[in-house]
């Protein structure tokens, strides 16, 4: 019983997706002063690696302008006031003395892959790259016995103050076997329970470490959920989408430098400054949605004239992310961009829930009745036909039946 | 008046325009919902973007007969246990009498009007609690709907001020918990509850009509003048 009243009194309590986008001058007045006193106490520690953030620039051919650009636009993608962009700046720069520990788990290792974007990096990705990558299971040289090793070293130096960057699900079937990794055949699970145990702050970095994603799509063989449902007791961050956006890893480890504190969250505990808003309010084709005018088929006169991808099975409307915003890759292009349908990648379940590639009513999901694939326009006609079917037997028999009372008077 | 007939009042005026005005909002929502769901027809691809506005309009009249569905809903729950002319919670209650009564009208349809138990002169426990049934499939989809409503009120605004979002998020944000968690279970709930109200419809139609052959009381004339015709033996 005491179970269903905190159930139900979770259910109306929890937090919405309401955002504040101005709070206040009183409390940036004091976020700002805080902020100064934390980067000076961060300026006095030596950095963790020797990279040096200007150096760094120079050498890929950006000039300060260019990265002070980039400071105001990140200023305002963490919904703070113009006042905080030297802070900003001063944080990349700091970038250096954040010591993370990146786990990789049951994933493709996508997230990685969008953290180093080895082509052509732009400021995001160098930011990413001088961050003090203690330990990281994919990219790191050492291996075996060394790795842990050095796993067990970078967690006992940075003790209660290292991030723990987790990309991939958890798979829990099997008690855990589906997933093993170093020397001792460690489980996943107890990897990612001892990782975080120490950590300041447990950040789920992509689709499967948030919610499962992929992994623990229908029908779930290995049992895969995502780092929420595993570490409960410690501030933890979310950043799902497939990948997750480079921008929004770089958002986070900001926020937490300058601050000290995890930014704002949601309900599904993801970056409200990143995740308050669907990607069809700052669509680029959200005219057309409200105009009627779709994409029919892939390369019709719509398709050519960058019409609405809804009727692809776009699901922008149903998907809150900023990649509308700031798209992928320093902001060269993003799904829509490219001419193709959002697939809610950043939304719960989303490979079997939005992923398919039509509109909702067209969807091949499970019936309400299990089991048998129906889309729920086949399903409620066919429950009106049933309806219908069932009426008609009724008037036919009640048609007769009447008669018969007729005849059935006349001989009394 | 046909002689040996009594008339008897069964709707108020109130209740006749109520009724007109949910079978309308009825067909326009589900015209320019099924719209949204799956834009089923096409604008004219030469008229320039700024000349149409299609499903602009679709949204635009789904989201203000939500809102007369709204006002009216309230008004209904408010005369289910105060109206001064008959107030159909009573009908509701699981007492011996209500029971015994379900049971002789679902009978009399079942045995296609061979057996006629019951008083079929006022409104029937049957009926009643049909009729609520379809009354709360109206409150889910309201719910449901504003959930999705509210997704586009991100910001926390809204042209009315921010309690309107703020009050959407805390009256309905638990049915995403019971769909199964993510917004596109509230739109799929949303979305099949329309084919139930659907079936609900026909068979609504069907069996106002059948009672009206069957009985010879013309209780369909009871949603446009207001009241039926019982024979004067019937016991009242």
């Amino acid at each position: 019983m005491s179970d269903r009243v905190e159930a139900v009194k979770k259910l109306f309590t929890s937090k919405s997706s309401r955002i504040e986008t101005n709070k206040g001058d009183t409390y940036y007045q004091e976020l700002f002063v805080k902020c100064e006193a934390r980067l000076n106490e961060l300026r006095a520690n030596t950095p963790a690696n020797r990279l040096d953030f200007s150096d760094l620039l120079e050498e890929n051919g950006i000039d300060r302008r260019e990265f002070m650009k980039w400071a105001s636009a990140t200023t305002a993608m963490l919904m703070l006031p113009p006042m905080f962009t030297p802070l900003v700046a001063d944080a990349a720069v700091m970038m250096n003395r954040a010591p993370v520990i990146w786990l990789e788990l049951q994933d493709c290792a996508g997230n990685s892959e969008a953290l180093l974007r080895a082509d052509g990096p732009k400021i995001d990705e160098i930011v990413l790259d001088i961050i003090s990558l203690e330990y990281h299971e994919t990219l790191q040289a050492a291996s075996g016995h060394q790795a842990e090793k050095q796993l067990e070293e970078a967690m006992e130096h940075f003790k209660g103050k290292y991030l723990l960057f987790v990309e991939g699900a958890i798979p829990m079937g099997m008690s855990g076997q589906y997933g093993t990794i170093g020397a001792s055949g460690e489980t996943f699970h107890d990897h990612l329970v001892r990782c975080a145990a120490n950590a300041a702050a447990v950040v789920a970095v992509g689709s499967c470490a948030t919610f499962g994603g992929v992994p623990a799509a229908s029908p779930n063989p290995t049992g895969a959920v995502g780092v929420m449902d595993v570490i409960k007791n410690k501030p933890l961050i979310n950043i799902p989408a497939c990948p997750a956006n480079p921008a929004n890893m770089v958002g986070v480890i900001l926020h937490y430098l300058l601050t000290g504190q995890v930014p704002e969250l949601d309900s599904l505990l993801r970056p409200k400054f990143a995740f308050g808003y669907r990607i069809h309010d700052n669509c680029e084709r959200r005219a057309h949605f409200d105009a009627g005018e779709y994409v029919e088929e892939w390369g019709d006169a719509g398709a050519q004239n960058n019409f609405c991808l809804y009727k692809m099975g776009c699901k922008g409307p149903m998907t809150f992310n900023n990649c509308s915003i700031v798209r992928y890759n320093e902001a060269v292009n993003w799904p829509i961009g490219v001419g193709r349908g959002c697939i809610g990648c950043s939304e719960p379940d989303f490979w079997d829930k939005y992923a398919y590639e039509r509109p909702m009513a067209d969807a091949k999901i499970k019936a309400p009745t299990g089991g048998v694939e129906k889309t729920v326009d086949e399903f409620g006609l066919g429950m009106l036909t049933a309806a219908g079917i069932g009426i008609a037997i009724h008037a036919a028999a009640s048609a007769v039946a009447g008669k018969r009372e007729k005849s059935g008077e006349s001989h009394e | 008046m046909k002689q040996g007939y009594t008339q008897v009042k069964r709707m108020t005026p109130a209740m006749r325009i109520i009724h007109w005005v949910n079978a309308f909002c009825m067909i326009g929502a589900v015209v320019t919902g099924l719209y949204i769901g799956h834009p089923y027809y096409q604008t004219f691809i030469a008229d320039g973007a700024v000349d149409k506005y299609v499903m602009a309009w679709n949204r635009y009249g789904h989201f203000i007969i939500a809102i007369i569905f709204d006002v009216t809903s309230v008004l209904i729950a408010y005369l289910y246990f105060f109206s001064r002319f008959e107030k159909p919670y009573k009908k509701l209650i699981p007492n011996g009498k209500n029971i015994t009564e379900f049971k002789a009208v679902l009978v009399n349809l079942l045995t296609l009007n061979r057996r006629k138990e019951f008083d079929s002169s006022h409104a029937d426990s049957f009926n009643t609690v049909y009729f609520t049934i379809f009354h709360l499939l109206l409150v889910w989809m309201l719910l449901t709907g504003l959930q999705l409503y509210v997704h586009g009120l991100e910001s926390g605004l809204s042209s009315i001020g921010s309690w309107w979002p703020w009050m959407l998020h805390l009256s309905t944000d638990w049915t995403l918990a019971v769909t199964g968690g993510t917004k596109m279970d509230v739109r799929i709930a949303h979305h099949t509850s329309m084919w139930l109200i659907l079936c609900w419809v026909v068979f609504h139609i069907y069996y106002q009509v059948w009672r009206t052959i069957f009985w010879k009381e013309a209780d369909i004339a009871i949603v446009i003048g207001g009241s039926k015709f019982v024979k004067d033996n019937t016991g009242n």
